[in-house]
């Protein structure tokens, strides 16, 4: 990356010399656009043009909204987070299985979904049959201007077990994080503590499409944002389930939502089958709860066991 | 099957006028009567026009006079438009499905009735799973007027079909419809010069194309389902990437500011929003056709995005 530094400035005079010429000439500037494009570096230009083809409608998307070229756009970005910003680890990948339906569980931590993002470049990037993972937001967040279009071109849906049993019915791989808001609102003192797992709906929507649970154990999402305080009054004006206070939110104002680079350790574990059991299986609140406490046990286990391997937080 | 006598409500309306010449040319059908006070927008061979309100009691009479065994409710109003203020379109909706069901009661002959409802009745909410079934429909407060006259009409209809175990009641929820030549609050919207947007924002619609819209209520004649069943096409759409198909700019506008600034762009000319398509341009709607599919033995074929490449191909017609 760093040794196209010196081309750039020269190209991006050329491309921009084009351009104007090309409007100058009485094209339309996605057309002048196109044609100033070829002054630039391969990559840049292909990206363009994809950029142009979206602008005319040109891409598609399923019917969840999921939107495989807008994800492509964004990957360097997470990419980045990725390599350098975190310095992610991953452990066991291939213990997902490559193709049919699979509902990830993980821990949950950090104010913004950091965490399924990682996981989702953790799959792309080291998995040898990759593909693009589903994951269930917390539904406030789809009431929000930007995150809420964003969240959903890149794989996210209404965290509603509806939503979790279609995905799963086609044969998707699906990222739950049954710990929920508790999970993300949990102050930095509680870190690696995993919270009550809901009621086992996760479980209940395993046992009724006979979809593998794969636990994940993330190690390193606790330090992001540590939240030291939680402003609830605040929180009831915007209609958010909490408002953290970090040592840089709200302090820094927008810049406070940059995360802290922490190191981060991402570890598969082995899939627990639950095909065998029957759909009937999901109505055996007995079966469900004592799957659900397997699960934890285990995130929670690896959880410390990760810690202990990561060493300090930040270096 | 065979010699159906089917009575359309709102033959009028352009999916009104196009159903009837849809089930003129069916073989299994032997008449075809349509209730309206606008005259229909096609030429019809073989349909029997009857000119009345549908809100005045004298249908009474006007129905049972043409022996219908199948009533197609399409006489009602998705969205307020010229000489149709919010106040009329309730009177037609719920005071006209109040009088057809009191008609219905004096027509022994009669044993289906299918509605061409609205999925409007789910609304559209942020939190809503991404596909509606049919049993969500009251899994939200109604917000909006038009939701609450839907959800009044459907009331109707199943007590109706509660007290008349022989009529079977199919309530069909359509998603917006769209086709050459149609003109609804989605075309409408898709021929201003510019198109308002809720910033940041960028919901899925789904919507259902017009051949797919009548060959549902067809298929919903010859096999009457009872209960709710959704009818849309398959796939959703981004609306950032209709607006692109349509050749159209969006004028992305914050959230607090939406109302104000549509609502003072009437003024200039621009479209008015209804309060449901308001909510529908922030949080978008997906419904599951399952249903439709298996039960009522009908796959639409038109995805949400052929719908509107073939709106915008054929017969877009100016605003």
């Amino acid at each position: 990356m760093s040794s196209a530094g010196p081309e750039i400035v020269p190209a991006a005079i050329a491309f921009m010399r084009r351009v104007r010429t090309g409007l100058e000439a009485g094209l339309e500037l996605p057309e002048a656009l196109t044609r100033g494009a070829t002054a630039l570096p391969k990559d840049a230009r292909e990206t363009l043009i994809r950029v142009l083809d979206r602008l005319d409608g040109d891409y598609t998307e399923d019917e969840w909204g999921f939107d495989e070229d807008f994800a492509e756009l964004v990957e360097p970005f997470f990419a980045f987070m990725f390599d350098s910003w975190w310095r992610v680890q991953v452990e066991g990948v291939e213990r997902v299985p490559a193709h049919g339906r699979v509902l990830l569980t993980a821990n949950h931590a950090g104010i913004l979904p950091w965490d399924a993002t990682m996981i989702s470049v953790a799959l792309l990037r080291e998995h040898p049959l990759p593909r693009h993972p589903r994951f269930l937001v917390l539904d406030w967040a789809f009431d929000l201007p930007w995150i809420s279009s964003g969240m959903r071109k890149v794989g996210g849906v209404v965290a509603s077990p509806y939503n979790a049993m279609r995905l799963l019915e086609q044969d998707q791989l699906v990222a739950v994080f049954p710990e929920g808001v508790k999970g993300a609102g949990k102050p930095y003192s509680q870190r690696y503590r995993l919270q009550r797992f809901g009621r086992g709906g996760f479980v209940e929507i395993a046992l009724r499409t006979g979809a593998p649970i794969v636990p994940v154990a993330i190690v390193g999402s606790e330090e992001i944002y540590p939240k030291v305080a939680d402003l609830p009054v605040v929180a009831r004006l915007l209609g958010a389930p909490y408002f953290p206070v970090t040592p840089t939110f709200p302090l820094l104002g927008p810049l406070g939502t940059v995360p802290l680079p922490s190191k981060w350790r991402i570890e598969f574990l082995d899939p627990i089958e639950t095909a065998s059991y029957g759909p009937e299986a999901a109505d055996d609140r007995g079966l469900v709860l004592e799957l659900t406490e397997q699960v934890r046990g285990r995130i929670q286990q690896a959880l410390y066991a990760n810690l202990v391997r990561r060493g300090p937080a930040f270096i | 099957m065979a010699g159906r006598r089917v009575l359309i409500t709102g033959v009028g309306s352009q999916v009104g006028s196009l159903l009837a010449a849809r089930l003129e040319s069916d073989p299994d059908v032997e008449h075809v009567a349509g209730l309206d006070t606008r005259r229909p927008k096609v030429r019809l061979e073989r349909t029997q026009f009857i000119e009345a309100d549908i809100r005045s009691p004298e249908i009474a009479q006007l129905i049972p006079a043409t022996g219908a065994d199948t009533i197609v409710h399409e006489q009602i109003v998705r969205q307020p438009g010229p000489g149709m203020g919010s106040r009329t379109m309730h009177d037609v909706n719920v005071m006209g499905t109040l009088q057809l069901l009191a008609a219905c009661e004096g027509v022994p002959t009669l044993r289906t009735i299918v509605v061409r409802g609205s999925a409007g009745i789910y609304g559209a909410e942020p939190h809503a799973p991404q596909f509606f079934t049919e049993e969500m429909a009251h899994m939200y407060p109604l917000r909006t007027r038009f939701q609450r006259d839907v959800a009044e009409i459907e009331n109707y209809f199943e007590t109706y079909a509660r007290r008349n175990a022989g009529v079977s009641c199919t309530m069909l929820r359509y998603q917006p419809a769209i086709g050459p030549g149609m003109r609804t609050q989605i075309t409408r919207y898709l021929s201003q010069p510019v198109c308002p947007t809720y910033m940041g924002f960028d919901p899925r619609i789904q919507l259902v194309d017009i051949e797919d819209a009548l060959e549902a209520i067809v298929a919903a004649v010859r096999n009457p389902v009872p209960g709710a069943v959704n009818v849309a096409g398959p796939g959703t759409i981004g609306l950032s990437r209709m607006i692109r198909l349509a050749g159209k700019r969006a004028l992305p506008i914050a959230a607090p500011l939406f109302g104000a600034i549509t609502s003072s762009g009437q003024r200039l000319g621009l479209d008015a929003q209804s309060e449901d398509f308001q909510r529908l341009l922030r949080y978008g709607r997906g419904v599951d056709t399952r249903r439709l599919t298996e039960e009522v033995g009908y796959t639409p074929v038109h995805t949400t995005s052929q719908a509107i490449e073939s709106w915008i191909e054929h017969g877009r017609v100016a605003a």
